[in-house]
């Protein structure tokens, strides 16, 4: 895809550069808070319950004389879905202005670079991530230095954006374990440990499960991967059996990956208290849980773009059945993908609210025992379906 | 340079999964329990020091806050105990009554245990799921007795009043759905595999450990000692009532849990019964004013969902209160299989066993 | 077969399949505009929803007074007795034009208060109850000092402690 077409100066590349990654940082300071009203409006209805309905729902405010009045007249108050909505901004607000507590045995240094190097981890890994892969939209001419260059739908072009990713990616456990390790304190060491043991045993099986994308697709450059599986040019209709079992391997793995449900083992709340983040409050723990909801949603877009047909309708390269010219339905859209990255999203807060959490060496069992064999099989099968077929 | 050490960790007082204030001394060798130490007594209140010098009438409702989960069983073990000692003869609907609500005193503890036990492993829809049959029977106690938690259900020689209009109905109205929710609660935890792993084999404790730590209740029975007090000693009305006593023998924390689900439909059956068989007439004998004992020691154990909960009095010549009170509190009892329970097991294993244990710590430290 | 099992997580689609039609059930119903008689959710918004207590339910001791506004109380001290934590002290007195004797002091100290209802129980003449206030938190402990009319907090009427609820200011 010629996306180099247009010639730049240095000017306007550095400048288009850093209009889009503000672009995605945004984005995903937007999404992150979302995210954490999402789930407690998701689990609260798993559970028969509201979730957070009292900021804009309750009696004081500026919702509140409305709200009064509704309950008075025996009706809930209008927009009942969204009361609660502001507790994202309460709730990152509460985080700033924390007060900020380093324990007085506490390693200083490492104690603040910890929560840095998982949030820097987490939000590098958005620089090969490709939402679209083509132009968004082109800024109107008369526009100041960028104007008539297109917006792209992703940060840069990687040729090897998927070892990108997993290297940066893997980078983030180090935060972890150096903030744990610097707590200088009980539960957060065995909480770095286990999640040690969990990034050495689950990143084997996520690497081998997106193996088989870039086995199908033949490259490792995100966005031709997207679309050569979402279009499934060149593949065989088999394909579609190793990549339906390593989506779900991918999710499970993707979930270790990031600490949720069932693998949370690394805070364990009921075991470790708060595990690795035991002694950290503020913004620190702020960066901490940005990095954790940063990750789910890097996992989600991996899933979408490499297994559920990115910005194409179907997933698993079913598209090649709808005629390419077709209205909306056959042209690739951000919507498709943000929908799908949404369906994830909820997939984890859904999983969060139904499964028990495994054990420590429970965990490496599933990992050693099952998915890795599950995986090399997985692999194996789709390369006979790619060179056979 | 390198040297294997031993971490001491305490886990509690203050901790999220240790049902109160309850401090476990642990050593670990990385993950792997070494040695397991429970320290009690952050609760302490001295209830039966305090009952020595109350009145009969007075000191149940200290009951209410020693076991503040299954308050209305231990109101009974305290009722029956003193009515023991002095020979009063309880009306039959009374009997019955208080069979009906400690019945579902029983269902409302098990529902609390399985809620926090299976938060503990990290099912937190159960809690909710728990919680909302919970409430529904707390609903009822408070229309009872005017109370949710520290109920103060009965009086020697009786109940205070009949149950109020209503009651019957809307008992029966849990009555016809609480089987369905327990089928709930199966479909999230009995099959899941992670639950499965989590508790098959975990916190094992097998029938002459049971018996020499003077374990009971449902960890026994999971052990495959068929020993119930309803069934052993019958009290109240048990014994005009229909019901069987689980029993499993994997003696595992699963064990547990499903004799503890058994638990559950055999109560539901036994309110069933209570509520059909409800017998006319008074609820309150006559007794006197002042009770005055003579010398007298009796002990009344009833079947706390816990576990054997004895309740032990000694009276004095004219005296109206105890010359001494003690209570067998089957989770203080309980409690001491715990280092037998995850002695060379992972850190996580104590958790699952603190919760299979079903302790509470009102009544641990009394 | 116990392979294919491990493999095939229909355990685990059971519980999601619970989990979602639970979250089907509450998305589609709570959030109408119209309050359902039979809620899917067991949320009790308090303070908007007043909460349904028991007509038994056991709140803060009150006095009554009888059809002439006397204070029914005679002073036979059985609640004094009977409580368990002792937080009645009444004082005897007389009073003219009453045969009965009238308590010129009736303290109730509410911070040792646990509710029992023993103290109702044993009222002969029906003087005091346990109405139905619940909302009993208070910032001092001069607060949960009761007694007659003219002290600071009188026992005929709510607590002014419930103040500081959301519920009591909505009154205001």
């Amino acid at each position: 895809m010629p996306s180099q077409a247009i010639p730049m100066t240095l000017t306007q590349t550095l400048t288009m550069g850093l209009i889009q990654i503000l672009a995605v940082l945004i984005a995903v300071f937007i999404m992150v808070p979302l995210l954490t009203f999402a789930e407690r409006k998701v689990i609260g209805y798993m559970q028969v319950r509201l979730g957070a309905t009292r900021l804009a729902g309750g009696h004081v405010g500026i919702t509140g004389p409305m709200n009064r009045a509704m309950w008075a007249m025996g009706k809930v108050p209008m927009l009942s879905l969204l009361r609660g909505l502001p507790i994202f901004i309460a709730d990152a607000l509460k985080l700033i202005t924390k007060e900020d507590i380093i324990p007085a045995k506490a390693d200083r240094g490492v104690f603040t670079l910890a929560p840095i190097i998982s949030v820097m981890a987490a939000f590098g890994v958005f620089a090969a991530v490709a939402y679209f892969p083509g132009t968004l939209f082109v800024f109107p001419k008369g526009f100041p230095i960028v104007g008539g260059l297109p917006f792209q739908g992703f940060i840069t072009d990687v040729n090897v954006g998927l070892l990108f990713i997993l290297g940066l990616a893997s980078v983030g456990v180090y935060g972890i374990v150096l903030g744990a390790w610097a707590s200088n304190s009980k539960y957060p060491l065995l909480g770095s440990l286990r999640s040690a043991a969990q990034i050495i045993s689950y990143e084997v099986p996520l690497t081998l499960s997106l193996l088989v994308p870039v086995l199908l697709s033949g490259s490792l450059n995100f966005k031709d991967m997207a679309v050569a599986l979402a279009t499934g040019q060149g593949l065989s209709p088999l394909a579609i059996i190793p990549l339906f079992i390593g989506f779900f391997i991918y999710l499970t793995c993707g979930f270790a990956e990031t600490n949720r449900v069932p693998f949370d083992l690394a805070e364990a709340e009921t075991e470790l208290v708060a595990g690795f983040h035991t002694e950290y409050s503020g913004m620190k723990f702020g960066f901490f849980y940005l990095a954790e909801y940063a990750n789910m949603i890097v996992v989600s877009a991996l899933a979408t773009a490499f297994f559920l047909g990115g910005h194409f309708l179907l997933p698993f390269g079913l598209q090649r059945f709808v005629p390419a010219s077709a209205p909306f339905i056959g042209q690739p859209s951000f919507l498709f993908f943000f929908l799908k990255v949404c369906l994830i999203l909820f997939a984890f807060l859904w999983v969060r609210a139904t499964l028990p959490r495994y054990r420590y060496d429970q965990l490496m069992d599933v990992g050693w025992k099952w998915l890795i064999p599950l995986t090399l099989v997985n692999l194996f099968v789709a390369a006979l379906i790619r060179f056979a077929f | 340079m390198f040297k294997n050490e031993e971490m001491e960790i305490n886990l509690g007082p203050q901790h999220p999964s240790t049902h109160g204030v309850l401090r476990v001394k642990l050593r670990l060798d990385g993950e792997t329990v070494v040695s397991c130490k429970p320290v009690i007594g952050y609760l302490h209140r001295g209830v039966e020091k305090i009952c020595e010098n109350k009145s009969y009438f007075q000191g149940q409702v200290w009951t209410d806050r020693m076991d503040y989960v299954a308050s209305i069983s231990n109101n009974l073990g305290w009722a029956e105990g003193v009515e023991k000692l002095f020979g009063i003869e309880v009306p039959r609907r009374a009997k019955y009554i208080r069979t009906l609500l400690t019945e579902q005193n029983r269902l409302a503890s098990h529902l609390l245990w399985l809620a926090t036990h299976a938060l503990d492993i990290g099912a937190m829809t159960v809690f909710l799921y728990a919680f909302r049959e919970r409430e529904y029977l707390l609903d009822l106690f408070e229309s009872f007795c005017g109370a949710r938690l520290t109920t103060t259900a009965f009086r020697i020689g009786g109940l205070r009043e009949d149950l109020p209009p209503g009651f019957i109905k809307q008992a029966q109205v849990f009555q016809d759905r609480f089987l369905d929710c327990v089928d709930e609660y199966e479909t999230l935890l009995t099959e899941n595999r992670i639950w499965k792993k989590r508790t098959i084999g975990v916190a094992r404790l097998n029938a002459e450990d049971c018996i020499a730590l003077g374990v009971t209740g449902p960890v026994l029975r999971a052990a495959g000692v068929p020993y119930d007090i309803r069934k052993a000693f019958p009290y109240a009305a048990y014994g005009e009532m229909a019901f069987e006593v689980p029993t499993r023998t994997e003696a595992d924390t699963y064990a547990r849990y499903l004799v503890r689900l058994a638990e559950m439909r055999q109560s539901h059956r036994i309110i069933q019964q209570c509520l059909e068989g409800l017998p006319e007439g008074p609820v309150m004998a006559k007794i006197p004013k002042i009770l005055k004992s003579e010398v007298n020691e009796v002990y009344h154990p009833i079947e706390a969902p816990k576990g054997e909960l004895g309740y032990y009095f000694v009276g004095e010549k004219g005296g109206t209160m105890p010359y001494r009170m003690h209570v067998r509190a089957p989770s203080f009892v309980n409690l001491q299989a715990l280092p037998k329970m995850v002695e060379g097991r992972l850190l996580a294993d104590v958790i699952a066993a603190i919760g299979t244990l079903d302790v509470v710590l009102g009544e641990i430290d009394r | 077969m116990g392979f294919l099992k491990t493999l095939l997580p229909g355990d685990i689609a059971a519980g999601l399949a619970l989990t979602g039609k639970y979250f089907g059930r509450v998305f589609f119903s709570a959030n109408r505009k119209k309050i359902r008689t039979q809620l899917k959710h067991f949320t009790q918004e308090y303070p908007e929803v007043k909460v349904r207590l028991a007509p038994r339910y056991r709140g803060r001791l009150t006095m009554l007074k009888d059809e002439q506004g006397e204070i029914k109380c005679v002073c036979c001290l059985a609640c004094e007795k009977i409580c368990p934590t002792q937080v009645i002290s009444i004082e005897k007195g007389k009073k003219e034009g009453r045969k009965m004797p009238f308590p010129v002091r009736y303290d109730f100290e509410m911070e040792r208060c646990i509710f029992c209802e023993f103290c109702v129980e044993s009222c002969g003449f029906d003087s005091i109850i346990l109405n139905h206030q619940f909302e009993l938190a208070g910032y001092n402990r001069e607060d949960f000092s009761l007694g007659l009319e003219g002290t600071s907090q009188n026992m005929f009427t709510a607590s002014p402690v419930g103040h500081h609820s959301v519920a009591e200011d909505e009154k205001r």
